[in-house]
């Protein structure tokens, strides 16, 4: 049996057929070919396939494809609008927090829904909003300061790499 | 160095953009039309003789379209190490038996993922389970039941390259679980340590633990009309991958392509030839369609091999002053159900901690011993991280018999440039040893926290400071040996660069691109990088055995250098100028004091093609790890050639123990890495900060859970890598000792740092609360158990 849904995936809409066991992460991979979600431990312990749903960072391995229809979904795809990087890729660059570059989309979905939410986060709630992303590769220490260099970009317009926030909505 | 304009610089990296966008294809990313998915049936027992395998109802299963077994692979067998001595001993798909849980028996590609597993189901294999063996002391315990009854010479990889082979291809009957052995011995050992004021010896463990690179194994392959066989693969050097594979599946290496694509980490986990991606390339060609094989998270941490469980004992003389006079190594690995790199992992022991300290007396015995465990490999530092964890705890335990200073006993004992080490005759042309040990030491507070660990005023939390030094190898003589690199000119005076690295995180798309631009005289945006493709680059050694930077990066300043002369040939042709009065820079050739006498890259490109007959300006370079060594030293007397250039580093931990509940919080580490010459600083604190982190978990919290052959905690819930709450403060400098044959004076960054932590945050942990933890993971239970013990006899305690 097979169901049909309705993803709306960086503002293009996608009418699917999928079997109701398929995760959205599968979908996204497989039938959309957005392949920059990642296939990290299939079990939400490691972060690397973060998508925003409705704003939110959820684990597209752990969420069904017919649970997203209707929703609003984000991919590391999406991040960036109008030829110009999301000021959070950017401080990514710029700091060296990409390495092998495998968790970084995950990261970066988890970061931007944070700053979202909380445009000034306490460091506290920066080391909690990424301990479910995990990392083997940097360390995490330039990923922090990414973060941190991000916020304060976002905080003042002007500044290079900002965008303001009716820009990024 | 200040009048560098590219290398040197902290330069964002080459690839960041790609990764930040989604972009970056990794293998899993591959989409091929008509692509299948491909699945292997593994073996549930540790240790079974097969005596059918039944495929006909998989086979028959709609949406299947190859089904493969061991009958598909002609008695094949494979192995990293594959020397006269020790022949390769593990077939990619089941033979006769199966060694551990997670063998290898069958695989199915299918249409889809589900179907392939459906086909799995629907395999029939008889099966008589066999006694097996856990543990090497088991396993070297006579009559034990024997892994491998015997061993199959047949032909190695390395008599195509002139080794000699054994006479005898018929199977040679074993006698014992011994998979190799390492043995070195010089000086008056009996004298050493008859003569010495001080002896004492110890013993440590070490918890086998996994690579867990968040990206799992994976491989795509095809064929295409001609015959040839292109892949994918999840790789840390695509020469040698070729390699193995045309050998394994009995093609010309030039039949066999591997293509780009980007690793999502790899640590030594993704060197080997695994047999998943032989069974990938059986079933494309049995198929007729490309095929990709994932493997899922468990399948990753259980079967593409772990870090050794090891045990290490040391037993040091030493005077009264703290000279090291003599000393006794033996180092006991479990390497599992098949050699994988035991036979390497014994040898490297030896190798890497023999440029620490200087011995004049040593012996040295290393055992790699079979089990039915699943395989071990290299993991980041291949040896280095447990015999310098066991050497360094000893070191600060005898620091403390002799009431000297660790710092002390460090820098009175520590190599310098110019000595020649042992064995091998490699030479340290650079070392930055002692400045490393004495800059952690200054960074950490050494002097005023060490011996202080009731500074926090606390009685529950107790701080202290402990110390440790590494060291590593920039490439050794293994195949392909050499790396060589091309740099084609463009038009407008930008060049293409074509060097067969990987991009695994390391960020070598990036340092050899700018070690191009620097030589070439142009802005990095000007250098275009082709890289891990066997059929577009020309060989490469290979980003393993820490040779990347050093050996490639070598190859590529050459390249450049190659096409910079040619560039100013033709300036000094069309500005009718003396080629030794011209200087280039910012992509322009001028003659020096006369400058307005100019010509962009562009125009004397052009003009070469114009007159020149018609050529580009194209560069070569090349370069090997030692250049003046034999093919192949011995890993069992660690004679012959090794490297042209260590690394090494000093780390300084600062922990906080909790004296209630047992648990160690690092606040801090301080890397000193003498890594010759940082060509990109940032990139270089990205290596030293990932080493550190991973460092971290196996000190404190990593440990495969294995139990008769079962891993009990095979994903990232109960296989816990450091987290961000885990990272403390790090501190990660760099020693600049220029060495003379690395590019720019860069050698080895990407291992080393990864070494000194256990032993630094160990001997922290007896600096804080007096007890010492001789066996890793330093996990809680471990340390109340030693903290009970140090009440119970009133003072402080070594406990286990």
């Amino acid at each position: 049996m097979k169901e049909l849904v309705q993803l709306s995936v960086n503002g293009q809409t996608h009418d699917l057929v999928v079997r109701p066991e398929r995760t959205l992460l599968d979908v996204l991979r497989e039938d959309l070919g957005l392949t920059g979600s990642k296939r990290g431990c299939d079990l939400g312990a490691c972060g690397a396939c973060a998508v925003l749903l409705d704003g939110r960072p959820v684990s597209s391995c752990l969420t069904l494809a017919v649970e997203a229809s209707g929703h609003e979904i984000v991919t590391v795809e999406g991040l960036a609008r109008g030829g110009g990087l999301h000021p959070v890729q950017e401080a990514f660059v710029e700091h060296g927090a990409v390495q092998c570059g495998f968790c970084t989309p995950g990261m970066l979905i988890t970061v931007t829904a944070l700053l979202d939410e909380r445009p000034e986060p306490t460091e506290a709630e920066i080391l909690e909003a990424l301990s479910g992303n995990l990392c083997r590769c940097t360390g995490y220490v330039k990923v922090l300061d990414a973060v941190r260099t991000a916020i304060r970009r976002m905080r003042q317009p002007g500044l290079p790499g900002s965008v303001a926030p009716e820009v990024r909505a | 160095m200040s009048d560098y304009t590219v290398v040197g610089k902290p330069l964002p990296r080459v690839d960041a953009r790609e990764k930040v966008t989604g972009a970056a294809g990794y293998t899993a990313d591959v989409r091929l039309p008509g692509m299948l998915r491909g699945k292997i049936l593994r073996s549930p027992w540790p240790h079974a003789r097969i005596l059918n395998v039944d495929t006909s109802r998989a086979e028959r299963l709609k949406g299947v379209h190859a089904v493969v077994t061991g009958r598909d692979t002609a008695g094949l067998r494979v192995a990293f190490v594959d020397t006269p001595r020790y022949p390769a001993d593990e077939p990619p798909l089941a033979l006769d038996r199966v060694r551990y849980i997670g063998d290898e028996i069958a695989a199915v590609a299918a249409v889809d993922a589900e179907t392939a597993e459906e086909a799995l189901r629907l395999i029939r294999v008889d099966h008589e389970e066999l006694p097996a063996v856990f543990t090497a002391p088991d396993a070297l315990t006579p009559g034990a039941p024997l892994v491998h009854e015997a061993d199959y010479p047949g032909k190695t990889i390395w008599e195509d390259w002139g080794a000699r082979g054994r006479p005898q291809s018929e199977p040679v009957p074993r006698q014992d679980n011994v998979a190799a052995r390492t043995y070195v011995e010089f000086g008056d050992l009996g004298g050493g340590f008859a003569g010495a004021h001080h002896v004492r010896e110890d013993r440590f463990e070490v918890a086998p633990v996994a690579h867990a690179p968040l990206e799992p194994h994976a491989a795509v392959a095809f064929w295409d009309q001609g015959g040839k066989l292109n892949m994918h693969v999840s790789s840390m050097g695509i020469f040698y991958k070729r390699f193995v594979l045309s050998k394994a599946l009995g093609l010309p290496p030039s039949h066999v392509r591997i293509h780009k694509s980007y690793v999502g980490g790899a640590f030594g986990g993704k060197i080997d030839v695994f047999p998943y991606e032989i069974a990938a390339a059986l079933l494309s060609r049995k198929a007729g369609r490309p095929v990709l094989i994932e493997l899922s998270r468990e399948e990753s941490l259980t079967t593409t091999r772990m870090d050794f469980q090891a045990t290490v004992r040391v037993k040091t003389g030493v005077s009264r002053e703290g000279i090291i006079a003599a000393q006794d190594i033996q180092v006991v690995v479990d390497t599992g159900a098949y050699r994988g790199t035991g036979p390497v992992v014994i040898f490297l022991c030896y190798s890497y901690n023999i440029p620490v300290y200087r011995v004049p007396a040593l012996r040295y015995e290393g055992l790699a011993v079979y089990t039915n465990n699943p395989v071990k490999g290299p993991k980041r530092g291949h040896g280095a991280p447990f015999i310098r964890f066991a050497v360094d705890s000893h070191m600060d335990m005898l620091a403390e018999d002799l009431g000297i200073d660790m710092v002390e006993l460090m820098r009175r004992n520590a190599r310098s440039q110019g000595e020649v080490m042992p064995t091998s005759g490699d030479v340290l042309r650079s070392c930055g040893l002692k400045d490393a040990i004495e800059a952690a030491a200054r960074d950490g507070g050494w002097g005023a926290k060490r011996r202080q660990s009731h500074w926090t005023g606390s009685e529950r939390f107790k701080r202290g400071v402990g110390l440790s030094a590494c060291s590593m190898f920039s490439g050794s003589p293994y195949y392909p040996f050499a790396s060589a690199a091309v740099l084609k000119l463009a038009d407008d005076g930008g060049a293409t660069l074509f060097a067969g690295t990987v991009e695994m995180g390391q960020g070598s798309e990036t340092t050899l691109s700018q070690i191009a631009a620097e030589e070439l005289g142009v802005p990095l945006s000007d250098i275009r990088i082709v890289s891990g493709d066997t059929e577009l680059t020309p060989i490469e050694f290979g980003s393993f055995l820490s040779g990347g930077a050093f050996v490639t990066g070598k190859a590529v300043r050459l390249a450049a250098e190659d096409a910079r002369r040619q560039l100013l040939e033709m300036a000094a042709r069309l500005l009718e100028a003396d080629v030794r009065d011209l200087e280039a820079r910012d992509k322009v050739v001028s003659v020096k004091g006369a400058a307005h006498r100019r010509l962009s890259y562009g125009a004397i490109i052009a003009a070469s093609v114009k007159q020149a007959s018609g050529d580009p300006i194209i560069g070569k370079g090349y370069h090997k790890s030692v250049p003046d060594a034999g093919l192949h030293p011995s890993l069992s007397t660690a004679k012959g050639r090794w490297t042209e250039a260590y690394g090494f580093a000093a780390q300084l931990a600062e922990v906080e123990v909790d004296t209630w509940t047992g648990r160690v919080r690092v606040l801090r580490v301080v890397t000193y890495h003498d890594c010759g010459f940082p060509l990109n600083p940032q990139i270089v604190e990205g290596q030293i900060e990932g080493c550190v982190s991973m460092a971290l978990g196996q000190t404190l919290q990593e440990r495969v859970d294995l139990r008769e052959g079962q891993v009990f905690n095979p994903d990232f819930l109960n296989y816990r890598i450091p987290i961000t709450h885990d990272t403390p403060a790090m501190v990660s400098g760099m020693i600049h000792s220029q060495e003379p044959h690395g590019p720019f004076g860069a050698k080895e960054v990407g291992e080393g740092a990864v070494s000194g932590v256990m032993a630094a945050v160990a001997n922290a942990v007896y600096d804080a609360a007096g007890v010492r933890i001789t066996s890793l993971p330093i996990m809680p239970a471990r340390v109340l158990a030693a903290l009970d013990a140090a009440r119970a006899r009133g003072g402080r305690q070594e406990g286990r």
